[in-house]
Order: structure tokens, then sequence, then C-alpha cells
């Protein structure tokens, strides 16, 4: 079967010679919801803005449903939605103009687009705050405006670059059921966090990556064997040995 | 290759929503600045000087002041709709959806054209009140408009893309456009310039552009107008090659 996502030695470097990313390869089956983890500055967001576009690659292949994401962008970019980490809006734009915005890029007719935008603000409890400038709503708001500007036009992939990241308890449960309800329906998931309750709880696959390469990978299910996912995480990463000890409540 | 036209779309009109955004600076400052420039010329200065080719002063300096705006707006528009987006990163929501970068660029220069249209439309009713308004030609008229648009509207996407800051998105204005303006015969006829100094003007891009906005509107002409055409459909054709290189690459895009 197709993999939702294909990365093969992928490799990233910025212009002043940083090495981002250093001959990454994964997999993402199609269905999945994979955790993609790692400490700041891993390249786990430089892997995604090589999958989305927002980065160039330096070498290796990106496949998105065995579309190249470089040779093929425009077919590629249909299938993907992602919530960066960073609020990348217009921020005296309203939520309606945002999401409205991204679903006019993506090519969909102002009819759907409009029952799919009140449909969005419904799910995500924007409907009071559709006029609102952008930079007049709260962190979550703010949060809630970046992932129904992500889901407008119903992605085969979806990656969630630390999607509750400054969201209050509530928002992150309900966003965790949606989640979980869009993934059941299909939608394939990638979620970078550093929670790693949440991945235990929303993940069946899991990838570590450390200075640029995937450093463990496999079914959730491994990683939670023996003192569980974060002493793996810690272990995989090369964190002090004091550090792996504390994580695995030693 | 399909066109996403929807896609396309969007770009327009989310621009021209930002564009409405900010009507004083986009509109109204360049038609209050036309405004004094027809009244000095027309009323204060116009009156003391012979007429130029057959014309009265107001006439002619109408189209030089006329093509000023056009490029201004033009280059404006372009840097600051590039460097907006780059500044508050939400280019990275075109760089994520199936937009081409021949639909990026074009969406773009349509904004372009819809300011320096509504700039000049405004300019030619202020003189019109002012009974300076004559136009031979209103093809050749458009023709000028949307070609040097078109110039100023990619040579500004490039300065937009390779500004760090807003001090470099003026450094174009400050150092080329205003100064060559200003020797391309806005005021004056090439004739009036001392000798040596007639060969700068034959080599000044700004130039044709007023020498073909002024043929059009009045009918006069110090260079052929054709010649002029041909130019500048040159350089539009080479920055559109240039900037669709500068998106195919990401320079200034793409991390």
């Amino acid at each position: 079967m197709t993999p939702a996502l294909n990365i093969q030695n992928l490799r990233k470097v910025y212009r002043g010679g940083t090495v981002a990313v250093d001959g990454l390869s994964m997999r993402v089956e199609e269905g999945d919801f994979f955790g993609f983890l790692g400490p700041n500055g891993a390249g786990k967001s430089t892997t995604i803005h090589c999958v989305t576009g927002i980065a160039t690659v330096t070498s290796g292949t990106v496949e998105v449903f065995g579309l190249d994401a470089v040779k093929n962008y425009r077919e590629a970019r249909r299938l993907v939605g992602l919530s960066p980490q960073e609020f990348n809006v217009d921020v005296f734009a309203t939520p309606v103009q945002i999401v409205d915005w991204m679903g006019g890029y993506f090519g969909i007719p102002a009819a759907e687009r409009k029952r799919r935008i009140e449909e969005l603000l419904e799910r995500f409890d924007l409907v009071e705050h559709r006029k609102k400038p952008f930079r007049e709503l709260s962190g979550g708001l703010k949060r809630r405006v970046i992932l129904a500007r992500a889901l407008i036009h119903k992605p085969k992939l979806l990656i969630l670059d630390e999607p509750t990241a400054g969201v209050d308890v509530e928002l992150r449960i309900d966003l965790w059921r949606y989640l979980g309800e869009m993934n059941r329906d299909g939608t394939t998931i990638l979620l970078t966090t550093h929670y790693l309750e949440e991945v235990e709880r929303l993940c069946r696959t899991v990838a570590i990556v450390s200075r640029g390469k995937i450093v463990r990978n496999g079914p959730l299910d491994e990683f939670l064997t023996g003192d569980g996912l974060e002493a793996a995480y810690l272990g995989a990463t090369g964190a002090r040995p004091d550090r792996i000890a504390a994580g695995a409540g030693k | 290759m399909t066109v996403n036209w929807i896609g396309l779309w969007t770009i327009i009109r989310r621009e021209l929503s930002r564009l409405f955004r900010v009507p004083i600076q986009a509109f109204i400052a360049p038609w209050v600045s036309a405004l004094l420039f027809i009244f000095i010329f027309g009323f204060v200065v116009g009156p003391r000087i012979s007429s130029i080719g057959g014309h009265r002063y107001l006439e002619f300096v109408l189209p030089g002041i006329l093509m000023m705006n056009i490029v201004n707006a033009a280059f404006l528009q372009a840097t600051s709709q590039i460097y907006f987006q780059r500044f508050m990163r939400y280019v990275e929501e075109s760089l994520v959806a199936p937009l081409s970068y021949a639909e990026m660029i074009t969406g773009t220069l349509a904004t372009v054209v819809f300011r320096t249209i509504s700039t000049a439309v405004g300019i030619l009713v202020i003189a019109a009140i002012f009974g300076a308004v004559e136009l031979q030609s209103f093809g050749e008229f458009l023709f000028w408009v949307i070609v040097v648009s078109g110039i100023f509207g990619l040579l500004g996407i490039a300065v937009g893309l390779w500004a760090k800051n807003f001090e470099q998105l003026t450094v174009l204005n400050i150092f080329f456009i205003t100064p060559l303006s200003f020797v391309g015969g806005v005021f004056n006829t090439v004739s009036m310039l001392p000798p040596w100094l007639r060969w700068l003007a034959w080599g000044n891009p700004f130039f044709y552009f007023i020498n073909g906005i002024r043929h059009s509107m009045i009918g006069f002409e110090e260079a052929p107008e054709m010649l002029g055409a041909g130019l500048s459909l040159a350089m539009f054709a080479l920055l559109a090659v240039g900037v669709w290189r500068l998106f195919s690459v990401g320079y200034g895009l793409r991390e």
C-alpha cells in the first residue's frame, strides 16, 4: 500500500551551513496516527517544512501518497493540511477571512467554502469570535483558528506541529477527541508535541528524531514496554543518565 | 497544467481587502499629490511658461505627473504586498497551497494594475476638473498604464523578496525611480536639457514611458513611440522571467 508520507534520506542544510536534517528517512502509513518526537532543534519542524513546501529540500525525496512533494508539488499540497507551530497569519484579518482565504487557495468553490467555514467555526467554538481581528484573540482561540484553517480542504494527511502548545485543558481534551474522530474517519495524522501523555493517548506509531536523524521508530506499544515512553524518549535522544533514570521513575 | 482560478482570484481579493484597509495611503495620497502638482503647474507656474508643441504647460506636464504616480503606486503595491507577507509569515499560507508560481505572480500583478488604474482614474478626474484632460488614444493610454504597472510591479516583487527590512524597501525608490523619473521628461522636453545631458534622457527608460503616455494623451512625442513600446515589452518579459525564476528557487520565500 502507498504510504501517506514517505521520506527518504532527507537532508536540509540552511544557508550558513547549519545542518537541520541529516539523512532522515521515515514512513507514515495511510490511516496512522504518527507521533513525531524530538527535542527542540532536532529537525522536526524543518522536516515538516520540507514536506509542506515552506522549506526547500537540499537532497533526498519526500512523497505524499506516492506524489513527489517537489516535482508534483501542486498535487501533493492538495492532500496535506498543516497546523504550524507559529502563527503565520495576517494578524489584522478575522478568523472567517483567514479560513476563507485558505479555502480559496485550495480551489474550493465559494458555496462549499462557506458551508465548510461555518462547520469549522462551530466545531472550534469560534462563532462568536468570527469577526474579531486575529491579533485580538487569546492564545487558545488563535490556535483554534490555525486548526480550522488547516482543515478547510479536508486533507488526507494532517500535520500538526505542537497544536496544543499554550492551549487550555478544555480545548486540549476537545481537540484530542476531534483528532481521534478524524483519524477514525480515515485521516492520517502526523503529530509533533512535547506532551508525551498526548502521544500515549493518541498515537499508534512513534518516531524520535535527534540531531536531524531518526534515532528510534516503531509502534507505540514497543515504547511503552520497559521503563515507558519518557525513559525511551530520553534514552533515544541521548539525555544524561540521571535524567533517564528520573524519567523511568527510579 | 490547469489554472487554479479560485486560488488566483483569492490572491487578488485578499490583497484588495488589505489595500482597502489603508485607503489614505493607497489612493488619497497620490491624488492629493497630483492635485498639488496640477494646481502649481496649471495656475502658478504654467501661465508664465510658453506652450510646448502647441500645448499648455499643464497639458504637457500632466502625463508625466500621471506616469510618476503610476510608477510609484505599482512599485509600492508590489513591494508592500510581498514584504508584508514575508514579514508576518503568512506567505507560508500560499506556499503550502496548490498555487503555481505563475498564479502567485499574476495575482500580485493584478492587484498592482487595479491600484495603478484607480490612481490614474483619480488623477484624470482631478485634471478634468481643472480642464486639462486630453486623451487622444484610450487604447494606447491603457497599454502604457498596464505595461508600466507590470514592469514596476515585477521590480517591486523582486525588491520585496530581497529586502530584509523596511529601510531596504525604499532604496530603489529613492536612488533609482525618483531621480530617473525627474530627469525622464516629466517637467521638460529633452531639447530643454543641455546638449551634454541629452544622452541621459535617451538611455533612461522613464523617458520612453513618459513619452508614450504623453503621446497617447496629447499626441506629442520626442522619440518614436513604437521604439519605447518595444523596449518596455522587452523589459517586462525579462523581468517576468527573472521573477518567475526567483519564485521557482524560493528566493526570499522558502527557508
